[in-house]
């Protein structure tokens, strides 16, 4: 047991777990859920003494990163396809999560299979209460890291040990790292993405920068070398699905580039002027040995998060214009979009089944955006400020499965820069449409149709203006939980636990209430126990309707 | 007591143009009357304005811009008797919260507040002083919408004003619909007046205004352009100890039609 030293309160309801931070007055170490208590488990955070003036040009970012056994050995297959597709799907998402600019993401596997080996060493892992003993002093084994942006510097904790520094920090002197991906099946060395303020990009292998003892990338692959492609900021960079070491990146003047990893990008690099910067167009490199090879022109201003849906299909990115895009990834096609109701978005994250995006922004909202009717189903009201991370929790499932399965299908959290998380639940049949007046002011708008309605989609490609106030049902929070002192920055599911984190790069771990009770109990059965659950969800993985 | 407030100093500058223009006004149409009616003719244009009503109150281009109507809702709590008032104002005064919104703030500014104890409202129905429901709505948005940070706060255990540098997140499109029944309306960032200092007594103001889609910084003589993410330095601080003392103040949010709405 640590406790801090000179905080009374924290140590006294923290007595049950390691929580050694000092910095965090007034907050309770735990919220209560219908389902039962969340409790602090412990904390991740930098050194004291960080350059302040660095703060706040960068906002803390973190991803969870599995690295597996070095000979590279196939994890068990789980049997059965559904099975299979239910973990995949659960964490896939946390991977969709990954590739978004959100500020923290658990990246998981590719592969379903892969994906169910993930999901099993955070779960096991995350419970245990040895401080990094697991792991080989010269990382050749496996183990779950923190990965996460302050200042000039990216670190790396340890995530199964309760220790609060950072195992490792890597200095960039040029320009600050504010983006970072994880691909755990990626095939030759590289798997780490790090996007700079400056508009580079590195790519790199987590594992050697673990072995090498000095505050300097290593082995780094580097793109856009000094923003020669493309100047502006780097607001988000995640990898491609089973795209053969693609990956995109999204930068602050509204474009994403498709780059592929490794390509050194000798030749003409140079895309075409953009001649309407409101459309959305495509460009692809006029050399085949160009690195990026494509460029989208996504929208006038920043581009300020992406999130790939779980079969990694469609990707989702919301930006500056207030607008929530869908893209068909392989088309290279936007499929729909609807405006905030006001103001900026600034994240998004996609539904383990694909069917429902979560979308926060600058009007301190949580909208509920549903693919198969193309419409915002739910604003949840409860942030006192931005909404600045979402997801949905793909490990939870409704305690009253047994009798009423129609009912209850989604829990998902949000997080804000008034400290808060919320958490949320998705009740379709409970979401009440307000009275809508009979004359006009149907929120659907459809180019070429007045008499455009909600049961009626609109054409492939089609813009939807914000919604009106009074015609979408709210929703309010299940748990409103002031969890950090300063402004958050996003939050992640694991099997286990919540995280949150804070713009200045504090990193909180909630354990869930059955892992709280029940800390002893084998991770084994914790993981097959879940496993038999998921098979819910399973059936919905992939059934997109369009 | 801070000498030069920003928000007093628009204030008066705002019913000193009112004042001119209704002196103007007045002016006008005292050497009208006295004119013939081939003169008045002449006069048009001007005259326009005081032709109505005689007891009207002019409308000037500052009315036209800032003002706006708000309802203040009251409901004794022992006949449930509503008693509305409206208010005119040019802007709107908004407490504070460590770590919030402007929408917020204005979700707050519109919130219901009990009157009681020593605070009972005088009930005409009742005659009598009663607990009561208060609520004050905007009735008529303004064209312009400035919005005032309540700052300078009196803090009794000092016993004077401190300077709050809550960080208060402003957006650069708003809508109203937290403090209006019934509207969509949004509005658009176009200025902001800044403190810099950490306390009421003393600091220095500068201001961010957008001009043709560009956001100036002005400081006393200099004047430079900046990006429009740079706005977002003047929400302020999450900590109460910080070196960033620069503090957006007052807010100018102008309405813009609405697009694509049938
Ligand atoms: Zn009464």
């Amino acid at each position: 047991m640590i406790h801090s030293s000179g905080n009374g309160m924290m140590s006294s309801s923290a007595a049950s777990s390691s929580v050694g931070n000092s910095q965090s007055p007034g907050l309770k170490t735990y919220f209560k859920t219908p389902e039962g208590r969340y409790k602090l488990h412990f904390e991740k955070t930098h050194p004291a003494g960080l350059l302040h003036y660095a703060h706040g040009k960068a906002v803390t970012q973190v991803t969870l990163a599995q690295l597996k056994e070095k000979p590279a050995q196939l994890p068990p297959t789980p049997t059965g396809s559904s099975s299979a597709g239910g973990v995949r799907s659960a964490a896939a998402r946390l991977l969709g999560g990954g590739n978004g600019s959100r500020a923290l993401s658990f990246v998981g596997g590719n592969g379903a299979s892969k994906a169910v080996a993930g999901s099993s060493r955070i779960g096991s892992m995350g419970v245990s209460s040895s401080s990094g003993s697991a792991l080989c002093s010269n990382y050749d084994g496996k183990g779950t890291f923190l990965i996460f942006n302050v200042g000039d510097t990216v670190f790396i904790s340890d995530f199964n040990s309760q220790d609060k520094d950072p195992i490792k920090s890597i200095h960039f002197s040029n320009s600050n790292p504010v983006c970072h991906a994880f691909d755990a099946d990626a095939k030759d060395g590289h798997d780490l993405l790090i996007g700079l303020n400056s508009g580079d990009v590195y790519s790199v292998s987590l594992r050697q920068q673990l072995q090498d003892v000095g505050k300097k990338l290593v082995g780094a692959q580097h793109y856009n070398r000094d923003g020669s492609v493309n100047s502006s900021r780097c607001t988000s960079v995640a990898w491609v699905l089973e795209g053969d070491g693609a990956f995109v990146v999204t930068h602050a003047d509204g474009n994403l580039y498709v780059y592929e990893k490794g390509k050194d990008g000798t030749g003409d690099s140079s895309f075409p002027v953009i001649k309407d910067q409101t459309q959305f167009s495509v460009a692809h490199a006029r050399s085949s040995k160009s690195n990026p090879v494509s460029r989208w022109h996504i929208c006038q201003g920043s581009i300020n998060s992406i999130s790939f849906s779980a079969d990694g299909a469609y990707i989702a990115t919301v930006g500056r214009d207030g607008y929530l895009r869908v893209f068909d990834y392989s088309k290279e096609q936007l499929i729909c979009g609807v405006k905030s109701y006001y103001g900026a978005l600034l994240c998004c994250a996609w539904s383990m089944d694909g069917k429902y995006i979560l979308t926060g922004g600058e009007d301190d909202l949580v909208q509920v955006w549903s693919m198969d009717e193309r419409k915002v189903v739910a604003w949840g009201e409860g942030h006192n400020s931005w909404v600045s991370g979402v997801s949905f929790d793909p490990f939870w499932s409704s305690p009253t499965s047994e009798g009423d399965v129609e009912s209850v299908m989604y829990r998902f959290g949000s997080v804000g820069q008034d400290t808060q998380l919320l958490l949320w639940d998705l009740v379709m049949d409970e979401l009440v449409v307000p009275l809508r007046r009979p004359s006009g002011g149907s929120p659907t708008f459809s180019t070429g149709s007045q008499s455009a309605h909600w049961d009626t989609l609109t054409p492939v490609g089609t813009l939807q203006p914000a919604p009106s106030m009074r015609d979408v049902p709210k929703l309010s929070p299940l748990v409103a939980h002031r969890v950090h002192n300063e402004p958050l920055s996003d939050l992640i599911f694991t099997q286990e636990s919540v995280l949150t984190a804070c713009r200045e790069g504090h990193i909180k771990i909630w354990m869930r209430p059955a892992h709280c009770e029940n800390q002893s109990s084998s991770s084994e059965n914790v993981l097959s126990n879940s496993l038999k659950e998921k098979p819910l969800l399973s059936s919905k993985v992939g059934s997109y309707k369009q | 007591m801070h000498n030069i407030d920003a928000h007093e100093f628009l204030n008066f500058l705002l019913n000193e143009l009112v004042d001119i223009l209704e002196k103007e006004s007045q002016a006008a149409k005292g050497s009208s009357e006295t004119s013939s009616p081939s003169e008045k003719i002449a006069n048009g244009p001007r005259n326009l304005q005081v032709n109505g009503v005689q007891k009207e109150p002019l409308i000037t281009w500052v009315h036209k811009n800032f003002q706006g109507i708000l309802t203040n809702e009251t409901r004794c709590l022992r006949c449930e008797t509503v008693t509305a008032r409206d208010e005119t104002f040019f802007d709107l005064s908004l407490d504070i919260e460590q770590n919030s919104s402007i929408t917020s703030c204005l979700k707050n500014f519109s919130s219901t507040e009990t009157l009681n104890a020593e605070d009972k409202f005088f009930c005409d129905k009742c005659c009598s002083l009663q607990e009561a429901q208060k609520r004050m709505k905007i009735k008529k948005p303004p064209h312009i919408l400035v919005i005032h940070l309540k700052r300078f706060k009196y803090i009794e255990q000092l016993g004077r004003y401190k300077k709050l540098s809550y960080r208060v997140v402003f957006p650069l499109e708003l809508k109203l619909s937290n403090t209006m029944e019934d509207s969509d309306s949004e509005y658009s960032l176009f200025a902001v007046v800044v403190h810099v200092g950490s306390g009421p007594n003393h600091g220095h103001y500068v201001s961010l205004v957008k001009s043709h889609n560009h956001w100036l910084f002005f400081d006393d003589e200099n004047v430079e352009m900046i990006d429009e993410s740079a706005v977002q330095t003047f929400f302020g601080s999450s900590q109460e100890y910080s070196s960033n003392t620069d503090h957006g103040y007052i807010l100018f949010y102008e309405s813009i039609a609405s697009d694509n709405k049938s």
